[in-house]
């Protein structure tokens, strides 16, 4: 099998002198949609800020692509394809819609590529474009969720790392984002982490998943084995 | 609905206003008892006490306490009706922004140039027609202008609080001053030369401080002003507080304008005779430096920059999450603010011809600032009619001078009551809201009795955009 595309090895990142994360390891190959569960306070938002730069980790090491990424800035992240969705949306609510957007592809200067992204994500996403001049904050939570996931597109990422994009919506809401985070990651081939609280939900869409507790990992295997292991479901989703 | 004591007894809601508006008289006489009763007379060394004025200020405190809380009243009304809105499906945000000015419908409409144009053309006859001391004042209120333009694009769109802002105006001038006493140099070389030191000075201050955000960045930047201030005080180089006197008002292709060209204006222009035709240039060069940093400003806000500054200021790890170098970011805003400090401060040496550290001072920093907040932050007519109303006003108001400020602080006060957005708001939080079913460029939302169209591109046509 080829080397994972990203791979995270005895990460130990530390807030202070509380340490969140405990040593991570994780692997993930081009292509796949993982979903990183547990609960709150496990460290799965660490875990990703801690890829992305965002809190830079104490040790262990990780690597995308074959180069050690560990403390690297965010944005020369972002240059390389690894380009996250922040926890909560985090949409810019005084920008038109149409202004987040072109804030995603902050690093990408050629216009017509944008004019491009901005028709795949009114094709993929036909509610942003009726909203494209209002500004994101008048958005409703589901609008904004689809905000940042094609805000984030708009940077043409080869790895997405999403952050609880199930949080605080209906789910109605919740099912039309995953159908277009599978149909992101089918027709782009676009990497996918998927931090979750909605274990169930999310096994449906990866294809492996990572089970944290306090800061480390403490099970990983494919998404049916968890689905149909007795023992995880009595212990993660809920029966 | 907001006070259902009201609906029910009005004798008690009456009642409970008048005991309001007691509770307050009272209150102002007591913190102003001692400031109102004691009087003091230095040639015979005594303290009289006389409560003669007391009566006069509880009765006006009284009236002023009763009107105060019935505006706030109607504006709670009207917060009321905006809740009925939302209760109909509208977005909160939308009905949040004010209706359309005349500012941004004229602005909107085909009639934007021909508009600006006339604007233009009067300002560029203002000042053949006007008595000098009237161009003084307008050369004045264009610096201030151009300060408050460069000041918005750190404070009103980045969102950095700068309240050191005069030391790089200093720099600026001083510049000027400096290289013109020792090394002869001419205003026109030194405008840039101006501009360059406070970028410069910007980018140094900035690189260390700019990872302060909030009141850390306002401590640190209002210790920078004084400290400028300071080791301009106390240089030698500088003349130290005497000043430097003398400074040469900008030249125009070394001709001498107060001689035979003046002749000619007052001739057959009708120029004022008293007329200094140097401050006439003056006038031009601060009035094509303001059309200029309008000109930046407009095009920076709607580039990808000016959007990264906005975006920083509301989130900067969503900014960072989307590839956004947060220093690089920051300290373009603040070395640019700078630039047009600097080169608004050597606009300044030359009009003035004399300067001195003490017109750099704090509240010249704060003075910049309020231009900024009360025109309304980030929007560029706002600061404009901002730095019109706090210099030119004080000018025409000579007669109550001495309440200068208490006037100052009352419309900041009630500024931040009615009108917190400033004069005029920043457009991009104007918003358009449509009832019914009238036409619009683009599809409303499906189903809902409401069109909403937001009206962000008035007077600033986004890329794409097809009323441009």
């Amino acid at each position: 099998m080829a080397a994972p595309m990203l791979e995270l090895k005895g990460v130990r990142t530390a807030y202070g002198n509380i340490e969140a994360l405990k040593g991570v390891d994780l692997d993930i190959r081009e292509g796949e949609i993982i979903a990183l569960l547990g609960a709150n306070g496990a460290g799965k938002t660490t875990t990703l800020c801690s890829i992305t730069g965002l809190v830079p980790p104490k040790s262990g090491s990780i690597v995308f692509d074959g180069q050690d990424i560990r403390g690297a800035r965010t944005e020369s992240l972002v240059r390389k394809g690894l380009i996250m969705v922040p926890e909560g949306r985090r949409i810019f609510p005084g920008l038109t819609v149409l202004e987040n957007l072109k804030m995603g592809a902050y690093l990408i200067s050629d216009k017509r590529a944008i004019s491009q992204d901005l028709e795949y994500i009114f094709n993929l996403f036909p509610i942003l474009a009726t909203r494209s001049r209002q500004s994101g904050g008048t958005l409703s939570g589901g609008e904004q969720q689809m905000l940042a996931i094609s805000r984030s597109l708009m940077g043409h990422p080869r790895m997405l790392l999403l952050d609880e994009p199930s949080l605080g919506l209906a789910p109605i809401v919740i099912r039309n984002i995953f159908d277009i985070i599978r149909k992101i990651n089918r027709e782009n081939g676009t990497t996918i982490l998927l931090v979750e609280q909605n274990a169930n939900l999310a096994l449906m869409l990866a294809h492996r998943a990572y089970i944290m507790t306090t800061g480390l990992i403490t099970l990983s295997g494919t998404a049916s084995e968890f689905l149909n292991d007795e023992s995880v479901r009595k212990a993660y989703l809920g029966g | 609905m907001t006070n259902p004591s009201s609906s029910q007894k009005p004798g008690r809601a009456i009642l409970a206003e008048i005991k309001a508006g007691l509770l307050a008289s009272l209150w102002i006489c007591l913190l102003a008892f001692p400031l109102m009763t004691l009087e003091i007379n230095p040639s015979s060394h005594t303290i009289s006490f006389s409560a003669s004025r007391l009566p006069f200020l509880a009765g006006a405190t009284f009236v002023l306490a009763i009107l105060w809380r019935f505006f706030l009243r109607r504006r709670a009304f009207q917060g009321v009706s905006k809740a009925v809105l939302k209760s109909e499906g509208l977005p909160e945000g939308l009905i949040k922004g004010p209706k359309p000015t005349w500012l941004t419908v004229v602005m909107g409409s085909r009639f934007r140039y021909p508009v600006l144009a006339i604007l233009l053309g009067f300002m560029a006859l203002l000042p053949f027609v006007s008595p000098p001391y009237l161009v003084n004042v307008m050369v004045k209120a264009l610096i201030y202008v151009s300060l408050g333009l460069g000041l918005n694009v750190v404070v009103g769109v980045s969102g950095l609080l700068n309240l050191g802002y005069v030391a790089f105006y200093a720099m600026g001038a001083y510049t000027y001053a400096l290289l013109g006493q020792y090394l002869g140099l001419g205003f026109w070389v030194c405008l840039p030369l101006g501009a360059l030191v406070a970028t410069l000075m910007g980018l140094l201050l900035g690189f260390p401080v700019i990872r302060l955000s909030g009141d850390y960045l306002a401590i640190v930047t209002l210790s920078f002003g004084e400290i400028t201030r300071l080791v301009l005080t106390n240089l030698d180089i500088t003349r130290g507080p005497r000043g430097i006197s003398n400074i040469r008002p900008a030249g125009f292709f070394g001709l001498d304008l107060n001689g035979p060209i003046k002749d000619f204006l007052v001739a057959n222009l009708g120029v004022d005779k008293d007329m200094d035709i140097n401050k006439i240039l003056t006038y031009f060069i601060i009035l094509g430096l303001v059309i200029l940093t309008i000109i930046c400003v407009f095009r920076l806000e709607n580039s990808r920059l000016g959007r990264a500054w906005l975006a920083m200021r509301e989130d900067e790890v969503a900014c960072q999450a989307m590839g956004i170098n947060k220093t690089r970011a920051k300290l373009t805003a603040f070395a640019l603010g700078s630039t047009w400090a600097g080169l608004a401060g050597v606009v300044f040496a030359s009009h003035l011809s004399f300067i001195n550290p003490t017109i750099f001072s704090f509240m010249e920093s704060i003075m910049i600032l309020s231009i900024v907040v009360l025109g309304g932050m980030g929007s560029i007519p706002g600061v404009i009619l901002g730095a019109l109303v706090l210099i030119v006003l004080p000018e025409q108001l000579r007669a109550f001078s001495q309440y200068r400020m208490l006037i100052f602080g009352a419309l900041m006060v009630l500024m931040m009551v009615f009108r917190p957005g400033g004069l005029i708001q920043s457009a991009r939080e104007v918003y358009l809201h449509k009832l019914g079913g009238q036409d619009g460029p683009q599809g409303g939302p499906a189903g809902g009795a409401a069109r909403i169209e937001a009206l962000n591109g008035a007077g600033r046509p986004v890329e794409g955009d097809g009323r441009g």
